[in-house]
């Protein structure tokens, strides 16, 4: 997996993407310069893609970690709203009286840890009944967001809202601080430190090292020793912590207050980034970028083409699918 | 009251069951399909589209169940020739679809179809209770009736079913009559894509009567969970669609009659009793997976 | 291996702090001169509607035919999120110096780019401002009024007494619809019901079937809705053979049976008038610089019944004008008393509330049937 095949596949999909362009009687190569001016062609946009990529990066490192253990967690989706939910109690507890930098570790903590315990519950399952963490994490998904709508709509509906169901606006010691260009927040830095010391568990510790040895061929671990039990439980709580925090920087970095519509879509996004890249903590970065940039380019599609927003989801589609289309290896058991 | 619930449960989720029917055969070969809400979408798209654009909505079928297959033979070519992992390709072909449908559905936004009315069955509809709840609906959900006991019978009782069962379960059989899995599967990958876009049309040309960008809103994903919960049984994927799409039902009748439960909870619900039922009967339920699923499941994504 | 996506990562922030220091790319907002300046419009849903977008839409072409020399940007589908910052952010980077953020949910975000942009003038449809500011104002049309008319219809017509009413979210706007539209088939008959049930969506067609189903087999007989889009509920009443109340939009050719009224937007009209204001350069202090409401008592409302369909009698259309002077005189549909479900007097006798206090109702009228959900 190289830069050079992944340009490749970027390549690929914009020439199919033109195709449907023209289908609807706009100009490709117009739409398409139209779309890289806008994502690229300021400080402001670029911006904007860094903000869109911080919950990509986390996402993905969710996805990526557990991966290495062998392990599919589809569940950052939920992960992610789990931890915004959270990072949102923890500010509700504090109650406002702590300095800053205080108070957004504490929320960061409560991300964290709601985000682990998202993930418990499909860990348990995994560990101690062998149930497929893919079912129980993709369910999880859709209650996570039912269980942020119930909250939004009842007891963490803000009464300066007028009756629309959002949580109440986030103070400013509950906010992390702007760096760059009026909406780049300090969670930009934090994602990609994250990716940072996760490469770097993965690669120098022995944790990492005997991650890799079950995922790589579980009955000899279990057969040297290895406690694959426990090493499997601690990496899907790792990925359900990290994407926890990706929700709390969510929440804490951009949207300044929980809304029922936050996040959607983003943690199966980042889970593409993963597999964009093969799950290389190092390039999830670059993967979430990609997607990023394709992502905010949509906007571009309406105000200059005319076309909808949500098309550019077929540049994402066919941007993964070339990626995917390329392996040629045989999994184990699939024909 | 529960016979309206039970009426409304009926009708909103023959589109849920279709997907659910669909999604079983695919993963009972084998091939897990999370790119069937994609499919949903493109049914819907081209039902209502070719019903707003010709008149004619026995074409509108045929196209909805045409682009279903379409979308479904591409995650089947990724999955199958190129051994893309299936949790991904999925989730690439949802997306395909949504971007597709929403591209090129705009010009067909809030249109108005002559869709599907309800066709009563003359005499038995008046049958109280049974009569509303089973005999009053759109031809789609009355030939989601059948289809359930015949996407059964199809697995359970033909030579085509047991060998695409065998491609699920222990494709080395397969090999020793001479049959190609990877053929079965991309049958059963078809079919799944077929059935999810006759629910995609349902819902845009009997139950909406419309078309709006992203309409199916998470039914796929609901029908992949719902096929889990039935235990990869096609009759018990008919009590969860209704179950699923009962509970949608029984909290805007709660409403109607001023009692009031937690919509979401309500909603959740039929998720939380999947992992429960998970959680509580996981050793048999463990077994109850095809083995080819439990190796998409289990082989590592370690490169 | 893992270093190449970490140097892709380490040049992107290079190439960022460049460009941040090299002071590059192009200028972030209009000037306050706005003779150049582009006008952006979002909507939270698709222009085609048959409701509540579909009528901003028409809004903004209004404004695009009336101002040729400025550009008009659209932007549809944009969610209720920070999303809606950036879109406005790409609308003001492409020349907009004027942004009509049209649905509710935008509030918090248009006042956000408000703040960020003070050369430019953002108008948001339906909120309160929560802080005067000079570039920032709300403005709406008093919809309770025709709503209240439209229930004097609704309630004539009923023949079982029982009327619903199919509501998105518990909104302050959507519950004072509710209660207009109860109060108004009140007066014309004391003993009528009104059931409201919320979908918790704006627009999703398959639930609104399920919702006006619900009501219907409740020998419910006159639908009406506060959804965006308004197709569904209409259709799903005329096929039962109920009586329709629209919204937003005129559906008569959608149940030529059962269509009583509705109410439609005419956005053209006031859209022109903000533009033309801010364009005179005499935004600042004018009466959109703030929180602009128009009603029959004030001026032309944007909000404006139907054409009576041919349920209704002579009579009731005589109720129904007889409401409109009321209104036009200084009165208003919630003039009291007007008590909550529980009984509790909201609004006491000889009062009549303006609408800031109006859209903050948070109750629901005595005799609505529903809870607000929470």
């Amino acid at each position: 997996m190289n830069v050079a095949s992944l340009a490749g596949a970027v390549l690929v999909a914009m020439a199919i993407f033109s195709l449907f362009v023209l289908a609807r009687g706009a100009a490709p190569l117009q739409v398409l310069a139209d779309m890289a001016t806008s994502a690229l062609g300021s400080r402001r946009a670029i911006g904007e893609i860094l903000v869109q990529a911080t919950p990509f990066v986390l996402a993905a490192l969710a996805t990526a970690l557990p991966s290495r253990a062998g392990l599919f967690n589809i569940g950052a989706e939920g992960q992610l709203v789990s931890g915004a939910i959270g990072a949102m109690a923890a500010a509700n507890a504090i109650g406002g009286g702590l300095p800053t930098p205080v108070t957004l570790a504490l929320m960061a903590a409560g991300g964290i840890v709601a985000g682990a315990l998202w993930a418990l519950g499909p860990t348990i399952l995994r560990v101690a009944a062998g149930v497929s963490e893919v079912i129980s994490t993709l369910l999880l998904n859709n209650v996570a967001f039912l269980v942020l709508a119930w909250l939004v709509h009842g007891r963490w509906k803000d009464a300066a809202s007028l009756g629309l169901p959002q949580g109440r606006d986030l103070a400013t010691t509950e906010t992390l601080p702007v760096i760059f260009s009026q909406r780049v927040h300090l969670g930009v830095v934090l994602a990609v430190v994250a990716a940072v010391v996760v490469w770097a568990l993965l690669r120098f510790t022995g944790w990492g090292f005997r991650l890799r040895a079950v995922g790589g061929n579980p009955e000899a671990a279990r057969r040297a020793g290895l406690p694959v039990g426990w090493l499997i439980a601690s990496a899907m709580l790792t990925g359900g912590a990290i994407a926890g925090l990706g929700g709390m920087i969510e929440l804490a970095g951009i949207e300044g207050r929980v809304r029922p519509d936050m996040l959607v879509g983003f943690g199966y996004i980042g889970f593409l980034a993963s597999w964009l890249v093969r799950h290389h903590p190092g390039r999830v970065v670059a993967g979430a970028l990609l997607l990023a940039t394709i992502a905010v380019g949509g906007n571009s599609l309406q105000l200059d083409a005319g076309l909808p927003a949500a098309s550019v989801n077929i540049l994402m589609a066919l941007v993964l699918l070339a990626v995917l289309g390329r392996r040629g290896r045989a999994m184990p058991g699939v024909a | 009251m529960l016979e309206a619930v039970l009426v409304g449960a009926v009708r909103g989720g023959t589109s849920i069951l279709y997907a659910a029917l669909g999604e079983t055969i695919s993963e009972r070969a084998g091939v897990i399909n999370l790119g069937v809400e994609g499919c949903m979408l493109v049914g819907a798209l081209g039902a209502y589209a070719t019903a707003v654009s010709t008149g004619s909505l026995a074409l509108g079928l045929v196209v909805a169940v045409t682009g279903g297959m379409a979308l479904a033979a591409v995650h089947a070519f990724v999955v199958l020739e190129r051994h893309a992992n299936q949790l991904a390709a999925g989730l690439g072909v949802w997306l395909l679809g949504l971007g597709l449908t929403s591209l090129l559905g705009q010009s067909y936004v809030g249109r108005g179809v002559d869709g599907f009315a309800n066709v009563p069955v003359p005499g038995l509809h008046r049958l109280p209770f049974v009569g509303p709840v089973l005999f009053d609906h759109d031809l789609l959900t009355y030939a989601s009736f059948l289809a359930a006991p015949v996407v059964w019978w199809l697995l359970f009782r033909t030579r085509t079913g047991l060998a695409l069962r065998a491609a699920g379960e222990r494709d080395e059989v397969l090999h020793a009559y001479g049959r190609s899995p990877k053929r079965l599967r991309y049958l059963a990958v078809l079919s799944c894509g077929g059935l999810a876009g006759l629910g995609g049309a349902q819902l845009a040309t009997a139950l909406a009567q419309n078309w709006s960008e992203n309409m199916t809103v998470g039914r796929g994903f609901v029908a992949v969970g719902l096929v889990i919960f039935a235990a990869w049984d096609p009759r018990r994927a008919v009590a969860g669609a209704y179950l699923f799409s009962g509970a949608v039902a029984l909290n805007l009748q709660l409403q109607a009659r001023g009692a009031g439960i937690s919509p979401f909870l309500l909603t959740a619900l039929p998720y939380l009793l999947v992992i429960g039922v998970l959680a509580l009967f996981a050793r048999r339920r463990v077994h109850a997976v095809p083995e080819g699923l439990r190796k998409v499941f289990e082989s590592g994504a370690v490169s | 291996m893992a270093g190449r996506g970490r140097i892709f990562a380490l040049l992107a922030l290079v190439a960022v702090l460049a460009t941040a220091c090299g002071g590059g790319g192009q200028a972030s907002g209009a000037s306050a001169d706005l003779s150049e300046a582009k006008i952006g419009f979002l909507f939270v849903g698709p222009r085609d509607d048959f409701g509540y977008n579909q009528a901003a839409f028409a809004g903004s072409e209004a404004v695009a035919a009336a101002f040729p020399d400025h550009e008009v940007l659209t932007q549809e589908n944009v969610p209720e999120t920070q999303e809606a910052e950036r879109v406005m952010e790409d609308m003001i980077e492409k020349g907009a110096g004027i942004i009509f953020a049209t649905s509710f949910g935008h509030l918090g975000p248009a006042v956000e780019v408000a703040k960020r942009h003070p050369e430019v003038i953002v108008l948001h449809q339906g909120g309160l401002e929560p802080e005067p500011m000079d570039n920032f104002g709300t403005y709406f049309g008093t919809v309770y009024e025709p709503v209240y008319e439209a229930g004097i219809a609704a309630g004539a017509a009923s023949q079982t007494g029982k009327l619903g009413f199919v509501a998105a979210f518990p909104i302050a706007q959507t519950l004072a619809n509710v209660n207009a539209f109860h109060l108004g088939a009140r007066s014309v008959n004391p003993d009528v019901t009104t059931t409201v049930v919320f979908t918790s969506s704006w627009c999703d067609p398959a639930i609104q079937a399920e919702a006006a189903q619900s009501l219907l087999d409740q020998d419910i007989d006159v639908l009406t809705q506060h959804q965006d889009c308004t197709k569904t509920i209409v259709e799903t009443a005329e096929a039962a053979g109920a009586f329709s109340v629209g919204y937003h939009a005129d559906a008569s050719a959608l149940a030529p049976g059962g269509w009583l009224v509705g109410s439609v937007w005419d956005w053209g009209d006031l859209y022109v008038d903000i533009v033309q204001t801010a364009l005179d350069g005499s935004f600042v202090g004018s009466p959109y610089d703030g929180d602009f409401r128009v009603g029959l008592r004030t001026g032309d409302n944007p909000f404006v019944l139907t054409e009576l369909g041919p349920g209704v009698s002579a009579e009731t259309a005589a109720l129904i004008d007889a409401a409109a002077e009321r209104f036009r005189a200084g009165g208003s549909p919630f003039d009291g008393p007007v008590a909550d479900q529980q009984g509790a007097v909201r609004v006491p006798e000889g009062e009549s509330p303006s609408y800031q206090v109006i859209e903050q109702m948070d109750y629901l009228a005595e005799g609505v049937i529903g809870e607000i959900p929470g």
